[in-house]
């Protein structure tokens, strides 16, 4: 086995189940953040590959390629989260079901499904113990600040 | 005729779409632990598969990285809050770049980590802050389409697998046989001393012209972003009605 050739694949292999990954997330989940990180995986198993393909054929190509996408990742978070900023102050949700009037026509629309109701778990907020001085409450709060 | 690994690559698959599907929040907590089993035993299997370098020290480092990559891209797609979908992605992050470390590619694992983890990912942060980061509202409790979206994903990760391994074992065992650059040219190539001096020369040399336009739509995003933050909202910080009635008249 040339040595090359199965780094060349063991390095395809992680990119294309990093792609998959992306894709489950992004047709699945329903909040936007997760769905553009979603989006990130799977820009994450392309960059990947073109690494592994920059080795194989001794070129710098494909690592300047990464450098783009990278600097195109840039753009599109940037993007992105004015977007999702915009749409969260106009419905108060990250919920991409919030924005379903925007669907095809002939497109049924999507039934919450009735989940069980949750109870939160009740907080333990540590007590701390007392120590030290009692403030002294009472006195003028901005006297020793004369020059306020 | 079907090779024994193709059978172990369809094993894989067929347990990836399940593990993937219990894994996805449903609405409750029951199955997951055993969608993580049945995940672990078929990326188990899928590591299994891959080829040896030939070094062991070489080799488990490359497996423990594309572990870590792999198991925190699963996690940030399937954890419902979305606080730790973010924190899994980072740890997915950084697996990726030492992958790049160890690829050679060093600049590059570097501007990951810092472009993606240290920019991207804490933007991300402070608007998740924004919205229910406990993850108890119904969009994060139940996910679209579970059991069609893990099959697609995990089926194209299957076949892809299947045709490179094809790929691979003819060209490892056919008269045919890609050309690649002999060693001493892949040492004074991509895997040179002065690895970031000949990217860059790569870069500011043949690619000097996507350099520029790269830089000018890093500027087009930084207005466009700008505009788009000021246009939803007016001068005292309220969103603007919309043009057209946002109310859900489309039953």
């Amino acid at each position: 086995m040339n040595e090359e050739l199965a780094i060349l694949n063991n390095y395809l292999v992680v990119g294309a189940v990093l792609f998959g990954i992306g894709i489950v997330g992004f047709l699945s989940r329903r909040n936007m953040i997760v769905m553009f990180l979603s989006a990130e995986i799977m820009l994450q198993g392309v960059s990947l590959s073109l690494v592994a393909w920059s080795r194989f054929h001794n070129d710098f190509g494909g690592q300047v390629f990464v450098v783009f996408i990278i600097a195109v990742a840039a753009c599109e978070a940037a993007i992105t989260l004015a977007l999702v900023v915009a749409l969260f102050q106009r419905r108060g949700s990250l919920d991409v079901a919030a924005w379903q009037t925007l669907r095809e026509a002939n497109q049924p629309p999507l039934l919450e499904p009735v989940l069980p109701e949750e109870t939160p778990a009740v907080e333990r907020l540590p007590r701390l113990p007392t120590a030290g001085v009692q403030p002294d409450v009472g006195r003028e709060p901005s006297g020793h600040r004369k020059n306020l | 005729m079907v090779a024994d690994w193709q059978k172990i690559v369809a094993v894989a698959t067929a347990l990836g779409v399940i593990g993937m599907w219990l894994m996805l929040p449903r609405g409750g907590a029951r199955g997951r632990a055993l969608g993580v089993v049945l995940g672990a035993a078929a990326l188990g299997l899928g590591l299994s598969q891959l080829r040896s370098v030939g070094q062991w020290a070489t080799d488990g480092l490359f497996l423990v990285l594309a572990a870590i990559a792999i198991v925190s891209a699963a996690g940030a797609v399937t954890f419902r809050k979305p606080v730790y979908c973010a924190i899994w992605f980072g740890q997915s992050l950084l697996g990726v770049a030492g992958l790049m470390l160890v690829a050679g590619a060093q600049f590059l694992a570097v501007a990951t980590v810092v472009v993606y983890a240290g920019a991207i990912l804490v933007t991300f942060l402070f608007v998740l802050m924004l919205a229910q980061p406990q993850g108890r509202a119904p969009s994060d409790r139940v996910s679209f389409e579970g059991p069609v979206a893990a099959a697609a994903g995990v089926v194209m990760v299957g076949l892809l697998s299947a045709v490179l391994g094809g790929f691979v074992t003819r060209a490892d065992t056919a008269a045919w046989r890609p050309t690649t650059p002999s060693p001493e040219a892949r040492a004074g190539g991509v895997l040179a001393a002065e690895h970031v001096a000949r990217l860059g020369d790569a870069l500011f040399g043949r690619h000097l012209v996507a350099v520029e336009v790269a830089g000018t739509l890093l500027l087009a995003a930084l207005v466009g972003a700008a505009a788009i933050a000021r246009l939803a909202t007016d001068r005292n910080g309220r969103p603007r009605p919309a043009a057209v009635s946002d109310d859900e008249t489309v039953v």
